[in-house]
């Protein structure tokens, strides 16, 4: 291990910075925050891009690791304990300042604070608390805090940290316990789980303390957290009207999809625990509340074999019965020479993780399953189409709907009407029947929807609902893509990943 | 048939209300009358023949009647939208406010929602535009240390935002000294510690002050530009993403796109 005395803050923050790039969620949302008077900052719900870096993603928070000096050896991993590269560590103090003076200037909305795992998980966790305290104690910084959580760590140190941050995560890593196995040999799902558990838990009990405990200790949570109790108790506290009707409505298939889900997850974790209870350490005099914005987590995409359908099953999973506020996706970059890492020739998986990420808008927002949209026969999305087309070809029966009698999630079904369009329409057909010209006019594109949707009864065309002809005509159009995934290279590196023959015989791990 | 009206009116919202105040009293029927917002830039008015052209006084007392009137006639979501709106860039935007207006009166609070209606999804593109230019500079603006403490940004916002983005920032930082300064309008929000926003003229404004950077100032300059270059990442570099997501124009005065 390389260690340089009196590095600077300079070389620290570049060293550090780049080795927490590959951290995805940089976002800042979650929790509205008035400023206060001795304070610095305040938070805005929905969350501010401050700037954009090269590669296009927003930056939001400081997004630094406390330190790289790392004794856990994760395969994928740039700052694994087996790399040659140069290790730093800030101390709290230069986090502080560092976090305090790009906030004033308006460079960033907080700080993310991740780490590598410096002598053993709670002394890692104990440096990150302790920061987080500093922060807020001692320079009154009131803005975004986003901090890792460490597996491992012990529950006191988690809940004091959570009593500071506005969002903690902890990184799933990959979607199923056996890659994890294979690629990051010092983790171990449930140490993952464990902190994931205590933090929804803690949460829970801050927003309805009596009902919850109640129904835990009825039926332990692992069959009972039942998923409508979770749903139920988070759209009451913040989700707008829309969203907590969307919630019931799509449980009332899911409970058939729990065994699966038990399975992909691997939550032998019985009965109600008191570890994971709040209340083993003081709260801070300032009370922000508990994880205020709620958790997030990450997991690699193409490093491990997984098929799209256990990815989002898995995701599925994490929403319902861990109440994450968002899953985020990481294509895998190949940073490090090692035979049990894919070599993918097309680069990182780019567009396969689009198609996930669209994926995962459908379930939080449409109210979508993770079994409609993909099967153990089909496991993988069309690449050329995106996932709610691709449902809507499969489902034709329920087509065409009629814009001014369909209800709103049947129009957030229709490929093409998306939430805002949908509200829209909610909103203007009470004033005036609509007809395709109002939609156009109102901003709804009609390209694709016009093929599912009726006006008073009359298609916009006369067009025959058949997959065939409906599939060439989806596909022929020009979908917008992200920049830099459009075109047909992408669709080549795409077809190359999708495949799974391909990908089974290129993949060789062990 | 009539000669056209058309009401000239300044670049503000006070002047808009006058004008509308004005047209409406005249009563020479709405589709007569035109409320016009003079360009800033000095360019002569294509004028249009057969039209009576009226230059607009600002008057205060009648353009508060015309806010309370939209408030309590039509709704506070309603005066909100007129206000983004007259706050917007659109050279059309006097117009499209009256014939809201007109609507809006006659309809009631549900005006809100009559998107069938062309004004009606004008006034609300208007807002939305602002809205999202607002939403742009909470971000992309960048605050730089004076010696005497006191941060000041500079920003050249295609709508006139300060007075939408000044309680952002005064509730943020309310133990700040700082100066939000449009280069494009000449005009200024200035905060001091512990009291609240005002607006103003600011002609007079020593903006070289801007461009004096302390000692300290430079090593946090030097160290966001480092962040922002390492946390790129290689693999995934996308300028036109990043060009989509932060447009050329607000670039010029944010810290990691300077040299």
């Amino acid at each position: 291990m390389i260690i340089e005395e009196n590095m600077s803050v300079q070389k620290k923050l570049e060293i550090l910075s780049d080795a927490a790039k590959y951290d995805v969620a940089c976002t800042s949302s979650g929790v509205d925050r008035k400023g206060t008077s001795g304070g610095l900052g305040n938070t805005v719900a929905a969350g501010i891009c401050h700037t954009f870096s090269a590669d296009g993603r927003c930056i939001s928070l400081l997004k630094i690791l406390f330190t790289n000096e790392c004794i856990f050896d994760c395969k994928y991993c740039l700052n694994r304990s087996s790399n040659d590269v140069v290790r730093a560590s800030f101390t709290p103090e230069e986090v502080c300042v560092l976090t305090m003076e790009f906030y004033r200037r308006n460079y960033i909305e907080g700080l993310f604070l991740s780490s590598g795992v410096i002598k053993n998980p709670n002394f890692t966790m104990e440096l990150l608390c302790e920061t987080l305290r500093m922060l807020r104690e001692v320079h009154h910084f009131n803005g975004y805090i986003h901090c890792k959580a460490v597996p491992g760590a012990s529950s006191d140190i988690i809940e004091m940290t959570g009593w500071y941050a506005d969002r903690m995560s902890v990184n799933l890593e990959l979607p199923t316990a056996e890659g994890l196995k294979t690629l990051a040999p010092h983790k171990t799902r449930k140490n993952i789980l464990k902190p994931m558990k205590q933090i929804q838990i803690g949460r829970n009990e801050l927003i309805k303390p009596s009902t919850f405990i109640e129904t835990n200790r009825m039926s332990g949570y692992a069959q009972s957290i039942s998923v409508f109790d979770m749903n139920s108790i988070e759209s009451e506290q913040d989700q707008p009207q829309i969203l907590r009707e969307e919630a019931n409505f799509s449980l009332s298939k899911s409970k058939s999809e729990l065994s699966i889900r038990d399975k992909i997850l691997d939550t032998n974790m019985t009965g109600y625990d008191s570890e994971y209870s709040l209340g083993k350490v003081r709260r801070p005099s300032i009370n922000r509340g508990f994880v205020p914005a709620g958790q997030s987590t990450q997991m690699i995409i193409g490093a491990t074999p997984e098929n799209d359908y256990q990815i989002l099953s898995v995701t599925e999973a994490l929403y319902q019965k861990f109440d994450l506020k968002r899953v985020f996706f990481s294509a895998f970059i190949r940073v490090n020479e090692d035979t049990s890492l894919p070599v993918l020739p097309g680069g990182p998986p780019l567009l396969r993780e689009h198609r996930l990420y669209q994926a995962d808008w459908l379930l939080r927002f449409y109210g979508f399953q993770a079994a409609e949209l993909l099967s153990e026969e089909r496991p993988n999305f069309n690449v050329l189409l995106d996932p709610k087309c691709n449902w809507a070809l499969g489902h034709l029966e329920n087509f065409p709907i009629e814009v001014n009698k369909a209800d709103y999630y049947a129009l957030l079904r229709v490929p093409g009407i998306g939430v805002r369009s949908a509200e829209r329409i909610v909103k203007a057909r009470r004033t005036a029947k609509l007809r395709f010209e109002d939609l156009k006019k109102m901003g709804v594109v009609l390209k694709r929807a016009i093929y599912f949707i009726t006006c008073s009864g009359q298609m916009m065309h006369p067009v025959k609902l058949e997959e065939n002809y409906l599939t060439n005509q989806l596909v022929g159009m020009k979908e917008r893509l992200p920049f830099g995934l459009s075109g047909d290279i992408s669709y080549q590196q795409l077809s190359l990943f999708d495949d799974l023959k391909f990908m089974n015989q290129n993949i060789n791990i062990n | 048939m009539l000669t056209k009206r058309i009401y000239v009116c300044e670049n503000s919202i006070e002047c808009i209300f006058t004008g509308i105040y004005d047209a409406w009293a005249s009563n020479y029927g709405h589709d007569n009358n035109r409320i016009q917002v003079e360009e800033s830039n000095n360019e002569p008015e294509t004028m249009e023949l057969f039209s009576e052209y009226i230059h607009v006084k600002t008057d205060n007392e009648k353009a508060i009647k015309v806010a309370n009137s939209i408030r309590t006639k039509i709704s506070e979501e309603a005066f909100q939208m007129v206000c983004s709106a007259a706050w917007s860039c659109s050279s059309k935007k006097g117009d499209i406010i009256y014939r809201f207006l007109i609507l809006g009166f006659s309809m009631g609070s549900k005006v809100v929602n009559h998107m069938g209606d062309q004004n009606v999804m004008m006034i609300f593109e208007l807002q939305r535009n602002v809205t999202y230019e607002v939403h742009h500079f909470l971000g992309f603006l960048r605050f730089i240390e004076s010696d005497s403490n006191i941060l000041l940004a500079k920003i050249k916002p295609q709508n006139d935002v300060l007075r939408l983005i000044a309680p952002h920032f005064s509730d943020r930082l309310s133990n700040e000294n700082f100066i939000i300064y449009d280069e494009k309008r000449k005009s200024a929000i200035v905060h001091r510690s512990g009291y609240s926003w005002i607006y103003t003229l600011a002609d007079h404004l020593d903006i070289n002050k801007f461009e004096e950077y302390s000692e300290k100032e430079q090593e946090f300059t030097s160290l966001w530009q480092t962040f922002f270059d390492t946390i790129a990442i290689e693999e995934r570099r996308n300028y036109k993403l990043q060009r989509n997501n932060a447009p050329l124009r607000f670039r010029n005065n944010m810290t990691e796109f300077k040299n």
